[in-house]
């Protein structure tokens, strides 16, 4: 899971002051793979979740440890562009190589008088963020959003946590969306390229129009509030959407949900539309503005919410929840949230 | 490189002085290139100036020596380099979506897969395989044991084993 696919409650940004100042030791770092192996995968439960908290805190070793775990997560970011098989037989390649190169650096590391791995890590420490943040052209963090103007005077809003490549061509244009959520207002192309918007599982061709586009781990949604756009996806399936109509797609189907929702273009204001919607659900799209756990008790979950939330301000929409439904919600710490019947 | 004293720059001076142009054509006997070559040669006595060997060393031989196999893993890092790059860019082209990656990206993505070669090198190729599939487009584990024919449960444990191994390198523990 890269710092995409991280479930936002498992990343810990910038709780980690207390942890600066230790190392992780071997064990540590053993729970720590452990957790993050059940969580990539379907299975874990709230109580993994909480079992994975009191980890966390037992030990600054252990949040120590779990940010190894991050960093490495992260490093897998620049392959995603060119999709899972080019990485697959690139890292192959890479590690036949590796094998040989350490033979070499035995006879190297003992002249020098340090390890192996410690001459490669001087090989590869010339790689510092930044190089990374170049992988994609715009990006955006936890809770920060973003207007973009195209050279054509097309307009992109990037919401929360996204990626964007932006590929403007003689005869092209196109958008690669990496990660996350997109609004796109397409301008009238003097050239009259045509307009795409890729993702990992297809392409969207723009037909004069405003819609948003979210890539999650399984498939991508698309919402057409004007004109229409073409779907292609991978295996070649295609599937016209009209104004005012929703769908998804993954690499193998696609198909159309019903009424576009207008709650998909609201975040480019700063808000989240909630038009009848249960509580869980308005909380994890609040959520993902948010660093940090936020849990919502299955007693309440279910409840209907009316109301537009600011995206950027939890303490206020809590507040707002709070007045309306009779649920409380607390805080033992900055980043763990949980919401109870009252 | 701030905290290189005048001392060990003079001695690589006078060692990139007397073994430059040797390096250079011993260099480009081995790679074919010139300017690869005049590059890697470059790089060897950059290496210098940040290597604690650069106290001097007791001979002009014993100097030769350490930059022949200086240069010699930097040809092999190169080479490396390129076979990664070719079958990556391989597999991109057998892609039917066309995906032209700047001259940037592409230096970022094949030091990432270097990187992450180096770091898995000690794994099954089929630990290996789920922990990349899992992680460049988060494949699901199903997909993934459906793939290796392996269960899900020993899918959740490669990437355990992966991601442990890959920590411990990042955290220095690795040795």
């Amino acid at each position: 899971m890269s710092a995409e696919h991280l479930d936002p409650a498992l990343r810990l940004g910038d709780h980690l002051v207390s942890a600066s100042g230790t190392n992780a030791d071997f064990a540590s770092l053993e729970q720590a793979a452990e957790w993050y192996a059940l969580f990539r995968g379907a299975r874990a439960t709230e109580q993994d979740h909480q079992a994975w908290q009191t980890w966390l805190r037992e030990r600054p070793e252990h949040a120590k440890a779990w940010l190894h775990i991050e960093s490495v997560s992260k490093r897998f970011d620049p392959l995603r562009a060119g999709g899972r098989e080019a990485a697959l037989v690139g890292v192959r390649v890479a590690r036949k190589g590796a094998v040989s190169r350490r033979r070499v650096l035995g006879g190297m590391g003992a002249m020098f008088g340090v390890g192996a791995l410690g001459w490669l890590a001087w090989r590869h420490t010339a790689m510092p963020d930044i190089l990374l943040a170049w992988a994609a052209d715009h990006r955006t963090g936890v809770g920060e959003r973003r207007e973009l103007q195209l050279a054509d005077g097309s307009r992109v809003w990037l919401n929360t946590d996204s990626a964007l490549d932006v590929d403007y061509q003689d005869g092209i244009r196109r958008l690669r969306l990496l990660a996350g959520e997109i609004l796109v207002d397409t301008a009238r192309d003097l050239a009259r390229r045509p307009f795409y918007v890729d993702t990992r599982f297809g392409r969207m061709q723009a037909l004069g129009t405003r819609f948003a586009v979210r890539l999650t781990d399984d498939q991508t949604r698309l919402d057409v509030f004007d004109g229409a756009v073409a779907i292609r996806n991978v295996a070649g399936v295609t599937l016209r959407v009209e104004a005012g109509q929703q769908a998804h797609f993954d690499a193998d189907a696609t198909a159309l949900d019903g009424a576009a929702d207008r709650a998909r273009e609201a975040w480019s204001r700063g808000v989240v539309l909630a038009d009848n919607l249960p509580l869980k659900v308005l909380v994890d799209e609040l959520g993902r503005y948010q660093r940090g756990h936020i849990g919502v008790a299955p007693e309440v979950a279910d409840m209907t919410v009316m109301g537009v939330y600011p995206v950027d301000d939890l303490d206020r929409a809590l507040a707002m929840l709070t007045r309306t439904l009779p649920i409380r919600v607390q805080r033992p710490l900055p980043w763990w949230t949980t919401i109870g019947a009252r | 490189m701030a905290a290189v004293s005048n001392s060990v720059a003079r001695t690589i001076e006078t060692l990139y002085g007397e073994h430059h142009t040797w390096l250079q054509g011993w260099l480009r006997r081995r790679l074919g290139s010139a300017s690869d070559a005049a590059d890697l040669a470059q790089d060897t006595f950059v290496r210098l100036l940040t290597r604690p060997a650069s106290r001097g060393f007791g001979s002009f031989l014993e100097a030769r020596s350490y930059l022949r196999t200086a240069a010699n893993g930097m040809c092999i890092d190169l080479w490396r380099r390129r076979e990664v790059e070719q079958a990556w860019l391989q597999t991109l082209a057998t892609w039917p979506e066309s995906y032209a990656p700047s001259p940037e990206h592409r230096a970022i993505v094949i030091e990432t897969l270097l990187e992450i070669g180096n770091m898995l090198s000690r794994l099954s190729q089929k630990a290996a395989t789920a922990f990349v599939m899992a992680q460049v487009d988060g494949t699901g584990y199903r997909d993934i044991a459906r793939e290796l024919s392996v269960s899900e449960r020993m899918v959740q444990k490669y990437v355990a084993q992966a991601m442990l191994q890959c920590a411990l390198i990042d955290a220095g523990l690795d040795g």
